[in-house]
């Protein structure tokens, strides 16, 4: 497609901001459609969503008389409940939370967000789109579709206790050289209990999250899903999962009970002190530098994820939540106004305070929020050279093969090289499949 | 009822002593294997956060009861615990009331369908819940179910169902058929024979297959997990969502397991006193 | 006390036929109120079933033989007869987990019966506080199975769990392969023995005195009248908790996924966890049908076997 989809929102954009600059008298547009009681919000569970749940609904509320009504879902549950919903339900929601991987097949049931940003340009001028990093308004756009508004993003950034590194002698790491010797010289020094890294290695959704900042800052990737050309066995792959094993089976400084950790595990094991640094979702610098529950509160510092041999090489992933109207909702209007309230400046500076990582400029650069989420601008510097994580319909089945690879390296019971041959294998047969298939 | 101990364990008394004491030795041990790791859930539900994760673990402590006023206090639980009551007992009287009369059917009549029906519902039994899960929640949207607590309730009724049918159908077997013979002669319907005659009988059936319907019903996890939502979720699924993006809570997390565990053995103890009267009723045949 | 645990026997499947003569009463008019009786009796349940299990696995049977890929709408595949089934079939992972799972299945049915069994013969007991103990030793099997889970996740957590600090060793237990199947299935014992425990209890309680005297007077000692009497006329009551409990075993889920997801390295991938892979995390609900209907193929050949096993055995006795 010749056209960006951001050139083509942005045009639309600016005829509309144009004609909200020409007249801010123009009258509000009437409401085509009746003012519904309630709108149906399907999301996942995930504790940050205090501020939609306990502040902009309400306020939304007091505001409109429209009821939110939210069904939270666990993330799988999730996945089929949109899936069954969106494709053979008869609009029975109109608010989703759709997740950046799920871009795949979530995009062809929502609305065009460009033109409906475009829409309600007079009525919200200061919304201001071009404030959400470029890389996250890629995050909501699939084949050249805007399909939601982001809300929260995620990224891999280096967490490291600052104290501890400077007691061994070390410098916050910029490649893998010196993470490793920071990972030695740390683990020595915090036996038994506190080793220099941890990892997020339960086998299941996080592991992929903590192995893929070590892929993408090596160079590697997993495929390209217009292809079908499979790169996660190819030398730079290795490479990163070699080291990412290494750490814990050849150095022997990663915390093993890595091994059982998940998204809550390693913010536990963070506030508990048993590791000196980790690779994780930068949002969790909240819980785990929070004295109020952390061992380890205000021991925290944030850098961007090293680079195999420097720090321009750093990588990790992006990944995160969209909030979008469906095509099949009476209520687009609505819906869509409660997106926009959701995801302004002044609640999204509201909701990084409670917990969400808002992917608004404004709000990570906010001098306020530098000294209160000293893990913000950080992040919002990482994403800058972030990757957008698989999207493809491929990725639902391709993701489960490396979970396995991972573990196995991670236990020793293959070298990377051999279980990431598997992998591809595995890829090969199953990308066959899905050609013959479709 | 008069305890014979049988005639090969009268004997030497000091054997009998020594057998006691390993006895003894051998039922305290296992009282510890099944008991202490619920003891020791039960404790860290009454721990502080520094309690919890002090080292070495404290074995005594001062408690405090701010885990349980943490998760009763947001209402989320008493919320979940209504539906899983709710729900538990529509499956359960469902099952009861769909099932009994078959069960009847099954032990004293014979017809067309009867050894495919059974059987049907012996599959149903032994089918792995996660076979049914996707298409019957397809169905399910596809009836405007998916916003009620019915769906679950009818999910329900794949297990509860084919258990009453069972247990039912075993008690029913044991009556003698004198009883409704007699019935029929003196001229009652067949309606009337079963509602009058047969149904009070089974009292103790009815009591046992009510209770094992609703421990199965509450301890469920994976069909609620699928086809609730915030309005109608389950204990077992709030349960599971505990843990997430903030660390483990296991102050909290220990006291919602007690919190859902306490009325279940509760209940099955009482239930179990309930058993012994239906059963010494003298209703069953011996 | 005494009799409330033969309770738990009558709700085991009757195995004998059940009896199905024809009412003694008579004339046209009375045989079409039996036939309407039976049909009214019986078709709430018939009903339900078609509603809430029919249906469903009908559907899931469509869908295991559709080629439905998760960018295609819900009934929008193709058909692809078997292809499900053979992609199924050639998937090492799926094999693995199949040979896990009858392994799993295996192991944790005759440990808890062993359990159960050994707890049963000391409840059996004449003690003083029996009844103390009778009740307490089945309170794991009251527990909601998520939750007993949940709990053994906290116990055996290698930071804080107690297990650990018990035994004095730093294990990883569910993060090393062997220790995470063991947890897992150590876990579900735990949960399950007690009750096959009430079950041979039950079966304990009702036998027959006599053979047991008459054994004693022969001379036979304690070890030999439990291998020659006790257990042959347990048997019915041990067989029926090993037909219920594999079923279980077979499709067990929630303690694995609350406790490993199926990990490390697929050492507790069992089959309803590869199958809820299948069909909530690939989004492949066709290849999640067919694997489920390749699970419940096999739980109804191998009960349907066993049953007739068994019939035969009582036959030739």
């Amino acid at each position: 497609m010749p056209t960006t989809p951001h050139g083509l929102f942005r045009r639309q954009l600016l005829q509309a901001s144009l004609a909200a600059g020409a007249g801010t008298a123009i009258a509000r547009p009437a409401r085509a459609q009746g003012k519904p009681e309630k709108l149906v919000y399907v999301g996942d569970n995930g504790p940050w969503h205090t501020c939609l749940v306990n502040e902009v609904a309400p306020a939304f509320e007091k505001s409109t008389g429209i009821k939110i009504d939210f069904t939270l879902l666990p993330i799988d549950a999730l996945g089929a409940r949109l899936k069954a919903e969106l494709s053979a339900g008869e609009g029975g929601i109109d608010i989703v939370q759709w997740d950046a991987s799920m871009a795949g097949w979530v995009s062809r049931h929502m609305q065009d967000h460009a033109k409906l940003l475009g829409d309600a340009a007079s009525k919200h001028p200061d919304f201001e789109w071009a404030d959400f990093l470029p890389a996250v308004q890629g995050m909501a756009t699939y084949d050249g579709k805007l399909s939601g508004i982001p809300y929260r993003v995620t990224t891999g950034i280096l967490f490291y206790q600052k104290q501890l590194l400077e007691q061994a002698g070390v410098k916050p790491p910029t490649n893998f050289a010196e993470l490793l010797a920071a990972a030695q010289a740390t683990t020595k020094q915090g036996a038994p209990g506190r080793y220099g890294m941890g990892f997020m290695a339960r086998q299941g959704p996080a592991m992929l999250g903590s192995f893929t900042p070590f892929l993408r800052s090596a160079g590697g990737h997993y495929y390209d899903p217009k292809s079908g050309e499979i790169f996660i066995n190819q030398p730079a792959a290795v490479g990163a999962l070699e080291f990412y094993g290494d750490l814990m089976t050849k150095y022997h400084v990663t915390n093993p009970a890595s091994l059982t950790w998940e998204f809550d595990g390693i913010i536990a094991g963070g506030q508990a002190d048993q590791f000196a640094m980790s690779v994780t979702l930068a949002p969790y610098g909240e819980a785990m530098n929070d004295p109020k529950v952390s061992k380890t509160g205000g021991a925290w510092a944030w850098s961007k994820m090293p680079g195999r041999d420097n720090i321009s090489q750093s990588g990790t992933y992006l990944a995160g939540w969209m909030l979008g109207v469906p095509e099949k909702t009476k209520n687009t209007e609505w819906a869509f106004e409660f997106v926009q309230m959701a995801t302004s400046k002044q609640w999204m500076r509201r909701s990084i305070d409670l917990g969400n990582a808002p992917p608004r400029v404004s709000v990570l650069q906010d001098p306020s929020v530098l000294t209160k989420h000293p893990w913000a601008p950080v992040a919002g510097e990482a994403l800058k050279t972030a990757t957008l994580d698989h999207r493809d319909p491929l990725w639902a089945a391709a993701q489960l093969p490396p979970r396995v690879a991972i573990s196995q390296v991670l236990l020793g019971q293959k070298t990377a090289q051999q279980a990431l041959d598997e992998v591809a294998n595995q890829w090969h047969r199953s990308f066959k499949l899905a050609g013959l298939k479709g | 009822m008069i305890r014979r101990a049988p005639a090969w364990r009268i004997g030497r008394r000091r054997g009998k002593l020594i057998f006691n004491t390993f006895a003894y030795a051998a039922l305290i041990a296992l009282l510890v294997l099944f008991l202490f790791p619920l003891l020791w859930i039960v404790g860290l539900s009454f721990k502080t956060r520094m309690q919890v994760f002090a080292s070495p673990p404290l074995f005594i402590w001062m408690p405090t009861l701010h885990n349980y006023a943490a998760v009763l206090g947001t209402g989320a639980f008493q919320h979940a615990f209504v539906n899983s009551l709710v729900i538990s007992a529509e499956a359960v009287l469902l099952s009861i009331c769909v099932g009994v009369p078959a069960a009847y059917a099954f032990a004293r009549f014979r017809f067309a369908a009867r050894g495919p029906l059974f059987m049907s519902l012996l599959v149903m039994r032994m089918l792995p819940p996660i076979a049914v899960l996707v298409p019957m929640y397809v169905l399910f949207s596809k009836l405007g179910l998916t916003e009620t607590r019915i769906s679950v309730v009818l999910a329900y009724t794949t297990f509860s169902l084919p258990l009453v049918v069972w247990i039912m159908r075993g008690f029913f077997e044991e009556l003698p058929r004198e009883l409704e013979e007699s019935a029929w002669v003196d001229g009652a319907s067949r309606f009337a024979a079963f509602r009058y005659v047969v149904l009070p009988l089974v009292r103790p059936g009815l009591v046992a297959a009510t209770i094992l319907c609703l421990l199965l019903a509450w301890n469920d996890f994976i069909f609620a997990a699928v086809l609730t939502n915030d309005a109608t979720r389950t204990l077992p699924v709030l349960m599971a969502s505990y843990s997430g993006d903030v660390g483990v809570d296991w102050g909290a997390m220990t006291a919602s397991c007690v919190l859902v565990v306490l009325p279940v053995i509760l209940f099955s103890f009482a239930a179990q006193r309930h058993l012994v009267a239906g059963l010494s009723s003298g209703a069953v045949k011996g | 006390m005494q009799r409330d645990l033969g309770a738990a026997v009558r709700y085991l499947p009757v195995t004998s036929p059940a009896a199905g003569t024809t009412p003694p009463v008579a004339g046209p008019f009375a045989r079409w109120l039996d036939r309407a009786f039976v049909w009214l009796a019986v078709s709430p349940t018939a009903l339900t079933m078609l509603l809430v299990f029919g249906l469903p696995l009908g559907f899931s049977l469509y869908l295991s033989t559709e080629g439905w890929s998760p960018d295609e709408t819900l009934f929008g595949g193709q058909f692809a007869g078997l292809a499900n089934y053979a992609a199924l079939l050639t998937d090492p992972n799926f094999i693995d987990s199949l040979t896990l799972t009858l392994g799993y299945t295996a192991i944790t049915v005759a440990a808890e019966l062993l359990l159960g069994l050994a707890v049963a013969l000391l409840l059996n007991l004449n003690l003083k506080l029996i009844g103390f103990f009778r009740t307490a030793l089945i309170v794991p099997m009251m527990m909601t199975p998520i939750v007993a889970a949940l709990c053994w996740k906290l116990l055996l957590d290698p930071d804080h769990g107690i297990v650990d600090y018990l035994i004095g060793q730093p294990i990883i237990w569910l993060g090393q392969p062997w220790t995470a199947l063991i947890s897992v299935g150590f876990a579900s014992v735990w949960q399950n023995a007690p009750f096959v425990c009430i079950l041979a209890l039950a079966g304990l309680r009702s036998l027959p005195h006599e053979p047991l005297e008459a054994a004693a007077i022969d001379g036979a000692n304690a070890l030999q009248r439990f291998w020659h009497v006790t257990l042959p006329l347990l048997r019915p009551y041990l067989l029926v908790a090993l037909l219920l409990r594999a079923i279980f075993e077979f499709r067990a889920f929630d303690n694995v996924y609350v406790m490993t997801g199926g990990g490390p390295a697929n050492a507790t991938l069992l089959l309803s966890v590869y199958t809820y892979q299948a069909s909530f995390i690939q989004f492949d609900l066709s290849l999640g049908s067919a694997a489920s209907w390749v699970m419940l193929l096999i739980a109804l050949v191998a009960c349907l076997g066993f049953v007739a096993l068994i019939g035969q055995r009582e036959t030739r006795s």
